[in-house]
């Protein structure tokens, strides 16, 4: 006499007859992977590329070594802007908890090529007594070449564009002669990339007053709370935008999802992960009706639907994993190709992590119209 | 690991005014009209009768893919028309063999694992059932075929791994839809005659639907099936 078989054991041999008859079906197989690669590449892609984007704005500061900002009033993003008072490094620096405060000039400025033009920059002027403000990821000279007199580094991406900068290359900046000191690698916000320049000098090429202050970053002491030193500096700067560096990127990463890359990044992950669903579903739901008398047949000689079900989620199952491997691999070679000082796409860990159970939610929609129509069949129909 | 085969001389299938009416109102169609029937066990019934006439119908409430209208239908001591809907494929999976007009193999599955299945499901280890599955083809007479696909084979191969399917683990009923139907003459005759000799060696009772005159010397009773009703003067003879 048979005994019952367990329903864990029944469904195991319910996917293994799923997974053969899916791997019959080569061109079915290669067909519905590749509209789960599709999705994959696509969604993790588009991620990858706004993640990059996010990360162009927020990297300025996120390199800062500061806890803490004290930017003008109504700042969302880093960029040039409304100043702050001359006195608010005083303010800072005479604030208990406050361990440095430096003053941060950022400003539009021109480079003249040799050839005539110019070349839109963003010029920074990083005080050098904590470099708090930078330069970082040098990949030629060192940071301390902006010591020397009329000396600036520029990003090495826009090494051509400025008319083929060199070390020691002398160039026009907003009608003052300086010398190429260093290069940075994809110090590029959205806006023109970023250079370099001693505080004071840099003053002088904006045609700003010696005192001009546009940001102030500031560190804590060792031991002291970031947001207890925040509470102090707002109280006694209360006009003034104080935010502490983490919450600093957090605000522009919000901004800009909200104001401007959100919405078409968002539709285009969407418009991926959608089109992997129709295709994965509409491949599932062929592949039943192809092979209508063979459920038939299993119904017939005593399937259930819960054995049947069993077969088609395993079949799901498996185009999500088998499509996201293969999409996830050629989303981080096409990063790796894509990526330069202009653009570097960004998969981080969680998002490598996070595709397979998206994908395995999106195939296991996907088979819900498959089962449906193998739940409605009439094993009666093999004797038609 | 086989089936209990039916023993002793209650018959295998019990039918009273079995009744199936298709659709309703002015469109309803009526396929079985109080069909009364039994089939002793052990035997080798053919259901003849032109197309229309019913018998698929009959053979389908008999193998629990169809409910009936009206009647009773008793399947080796069950009334198939009264079990549960959830009852049924286990009933089907553990009493009954079916053998369809096309073969009806899954074309993903090696001839051994489209007979193993069927006793994988029954609850035979993997490893047995494989066993029983290569025994039921050598009997069946396609040793060294065990490993083939559905599509490398004949179409009478094809049919002999459906009888192969249908016998193991030795239900006490084997159902056959036109059997010989898809086949030529000579598969056809081979192929009813290996099924005659293994279902009479297993003791199986087995009612085949055909059209087919060239086997009807196989049958141990022929019964003949007209617009829905058993005809009176069917013949109980081979």
């Amino acid at each position: 006499m048979n005994t019952e078989l367990p329903p864990a054991r029944r469904a195991m041999v319910m996917m293994r007859v799923g997974i053969t008859m899916m791997l019959k079906d080569r061109a079915r197989f290669v067909g519905t992977v590749a509209g789960v690669v599709f999705a994959v590449v696509l969604a993790a892609q588009q991620l990858g590329i706004m993640f990059g984007l996010l990360q162009k704005n927020t990297m300025f500061v996120d390199s800062a070594a500061a806890d803490i900002w004290i930017a003008p009033p109504g700042t969302e993003l880093f960029q040039p802007g409304q100043r702050v008072p001359a006195s608010t490094i005083d303010l800072a620096r005479t604030t208990p908890g406050v361990h440095l405060a430096s003053p941060l000039v950022v400003g539009g400025g021109t480079i003249k090529k040799p050839d005539g033009g110019n070349e839109g920059i963003t010029l920074i002027g990083t005080d050098t007594s904590t470099w708090l403000g930078g330069p970082w990821n040098m990949v030629a000279g060192a940071r301390e070449a902006i010591l020397q007199p009329d000396t600036m580094i520029f990003e090495t991406a826009d090494r051509e564009k400025f008319g083929g900068l060199n070390l020691e290359s002398i160039r026009e900046v907003s009608g003052h002669l300086v010398h190429v000191g260093g290069f940075t690698w994809g110090l590029i916000p959205f806006g023109p990339s970023y250079a370099f320049a001693e505080i004071d000098a840099a003053r002088d090429m904006l045609g700003a007053a010696s005192n001009r202050v546009d940001y102030v970053l500031v560190t804590v002491e060792p031991g002291m709370q970031t947001e207890e030193v925040v509470s102090r500096l707002k109280a006694r700067m209360p006009d003034l935008k104080i935010i502490s560096g983490p919450d600093f990127h957090t605000a522009i990463v919000t901004n800009l999802l909200k104001n401007q890359l959100g919405m078409s990044f968002g539709l285009s992950t969407s418009f991926g992960l959608i089109i992997g669903l129709v295709i994965v579903a509409l491949s599932m739901f062929s592949s039943v009706i192809d092979n209508l008398r063979e459920f038939g047949t299993l119904k017939a000689i005593g399937c259930t639907n819960r054995d049947l079900t069993a077969l088609v989620l395993a079949q799901s199952v498996a185009y999500a994993v088998v499509g996201s491997l293969v999409g996830l691999f050629l989303v981080t070679r096409m990063a790796a190709g894509i990526r330069s000082a202009r653009l570097v796409v960004i998969t981080p860990a969680w998002l490598t992590g996070l595709v397979p159970i998206v994908m395995l939610v999106l195939c296991l929609l996907a088979a819900v119209l498959a089962l449906y129509r193998v739940r409605k069949l009439e094993p009666g129909m093999v004797f038609r | 690991m086989t089936l209990e085969p039916m023993t002793g001389d209650a018959p295998a299938v019990t039918v009273r005014s079995l009744t199936k009416i298709f659709g309703g109102g002015a469109t309803a169609y009526t396929a079985l009209a109080g069909v009364d029937m039994d089939v002793r066990a052990r035997e080798f019934l053919m259901l003849v009768g032109p197309s229309g006439s019913g018998k698929t119908t009959l053979l389908s409430i008999l193998g629990c893919v169809l409910s009936a209208t009206a009647g009773s239908a008793v399947v080796l001591g069950r009334d198939v028309t009264t079990m549960k809907p959830d009852e049924l494929p286990a009933f089907r999976l553990q009493k009954i063999g079916f053998i369809f007009q096309g073969h009806n193999l899954i074309a993903a599955l090696k001839s051994r694992d489209n007979v193993a299945l069927v006793q994988e499901l029954r609850g035979v280890p993997r490893a047995q059932a494989l066993k029983d599955a290569d025994e039921m083809l050598v009997a069946v007479g396609l040793a060294g075929k065990e490993h083939s696909l559905p599509g490398d084979l004949s179409g009478g191969q094809k049919q002999r791994v459906a009888i192969a399917r249908a016998l193991v683990g030795a239900p006490p009923i084997v159902l056959a839809d036109e059997p010989t139907a898809a086949l030529d003459a000579h598969s056809g005759h081979a192929v009813i005659e290996l099924l005659k000799a293994l279902t009479q060696e297993r003791g199986t009772t087995v009612i085949c639907v055909t059209h087919d005159p060239r086997i009807f010397s196989f049958a141990d009773r022929i019964v003949n099936i007209e617009d829905g009703l058993i005809r009176p003067d069917d013949g109980s003879h081979s």
